[in-house]
């Protein structure tokens, strides 16, 4: 991406929240420049900086995911929990929420499909999931079980979003009731593990003690 | 005669003398230096520098894991050996020393682990146990291989560094933790020579499957 772009891209960004991830978004960015055009661009420069038709909406949506994460760890603090991170993601959706549907529709309808028979591509929305839950875990310290760690936080997270799409007030409750559940799972998890354990190491004593292996 | 060569190179790589001093893995172990910037942050770097990085301190951390589980189950057959034994467990401690440090390299510059590593505890203690079920001379040879190979596989990585800026204070300390790392290896290599690695049965035959297996974890490591 060129230097050009890239300043626009960022410029585009607070006009979200007006005009959705559109082409006349990144036109009108045009008019934020230090220098600002006298008028917007028009959409064979838009179509040359971003891409044909619906690539530039995707690219808009890309940078405004991006710098969510930016956000997400420069606005972190010390001895932040999991959920106060997933928490703060969720809250800098609210002011482009009416726009995130068609946001998601559109990375979902990307014209390079993996196989033709599938109507959608998930994998842009699971690669969004999977970025947020990297991020959310460093900022977290989250050290244990890496990927198990990050599978469950992204389902999580992907989870308490949609929620947010058609129930806004009440995405923090239901990610809060996901978390929790999550914890209990692992710690039910964990006791049936070391229970196991118990057991394997009481066989292995009486097998050793009945003289069998000797 | 190649077996000869291999020695001698591979002393070459180390230096003949180690002074005394503060070695580069203290800054990690020691916790007093835990907030030192050195070891607490991570340099801000282009995303092909950061790639090698995140490549090579991926794939040293799953060779580190694999290397405890080869002791591990080394020391699991030859544990109780009077001589031997005191050797496997001198080695496998410098070798957790090691993970430890890589461990916590990969949390400081926030490094994707191998989803490889439960496959390298379970191959590296197949192979430490498999080895020392062989005879102490195999499992001697086993080291030997697999020193030789992390011991080139630390020298390369050094060459790659050199491409990292030197202006944050994390990339000298990380070549230095490297090189020290190298010499360790290194100085395992000679161990099992002289305890004689090469007159294990097969020494050839066996050095080769080890080093290649070796190599060939080591190109999955990085990728995945």
């Amino acid at each position: 991406m060129t230097t050009t772009s890239a300043k626009l891209l960022k410029l585009a960004l607070p006009l979200i929240k007006n005009h959705g991830f559109t082409r006349e978004t990144l036109s009108l960015s045009a008019l934020s420049l230090p220098t600002p055009l006298a008028n917007p661009l028009p959409d064979a420069s838009v179509t040359a900086l971003f891409g044909p038709g619906d690539d530039a909406c995707r690219t808009l949506v890309h940078a405004w995911l991006d710098d969510a994460r930016r956000r997400m760890k420069e606005e972190a603090i010390e001895k932040m929990g999991m959920g106060d991170v997933l928490k703060a993601r969720l809250k800098s959706n609210e002011p482009v929420l009416e726009h995130l549907p068609e946001a998601f529709a559109l990375l979902a309808s990307s014209p390079l499909l993996p196989l033709p028979l599938l109507p959608v591509d998930p994998a842009p929305i699971i690669r969004h999931a999977a970025q947020v839950s990297n991020q959310a875990c460093w900022i977290a310290h989250s050290d244990s079980s890496w990927y198990t760690r990050r599978a469950t936080i992204s389902a999580i997270y992907l989870a308490a979003e949609l929620h947010q799409l058609t129930s806004p007030k009440t995405a923090p409750e239901f990610l809060d009731s996901l978390l929790e559940n999550a914890e209990h799972a692992g710690k039910a998890l964990d006791e049936t593990a070391l229970f196991a354990s118990y057991v394997w190491k009481s066989w292995r004593g009486i097998v050793r003690s009945s003289g069998v292996l000797v | 005669m190649l077996v000869r060569c291999r020695f001698l190179v591979a002393n070459a790589l180390r230096p003949s003398t180690r002074t005394i001093t503060c070695r580069a893995s203290d800054f990690y172990t020691d916790p007093s230096k835990n907030q030192e910037p050195g070891v607490s942050t991570s340099p801000d770097i282009s995303p092909k520098q950061r790639e090698i990085l995140d490549r090579a301190l991926r794939v040293d951390q799953a060779g580190e894991i694999a290397a405890n589980w080869i002791y591990r189950g080394q020391f699991a057959v030859l544990g109780r050996d009077p001589r031997v034994g005191p050797l496997i467990q001198e080695m496998w401690d410098q070798e957790k020393l090691h993970l430890e440090v890589m461990d916590k390299l990969q949390l400081q510059h926030e490094v994707r682990p191998t989803l490889l590593s439960d496959v390298a505890k379970v191959a590296g203690y197949a192979l430490g146990a498999a080895t020392a079920l062989m005879g102490k001379e195999a499992a001697m040879a086993c080291t030997e291989a697999v020193e030789t190979v992390i011991g080139e596989h630390y020298d390369d990585q050094l060459k790659d560094f050199e491409l990292l800026p030197s202006s944050h204070p994390s990339i000298p300390l990380l070549r230095d933790v490297i090189k020290e790392f190298r010499d360790d290896e290194l100085e395992h290599l000679d161990t099992a020579v002289e305890h004689h690695s090469q007159r294990a049965p097969a020494h050839a035959l066996l050095s080769a499957v080890v080093a290649g297996g070796c190599k060939v974890a080591i190109e999955l490591c990085k990728r995945f």
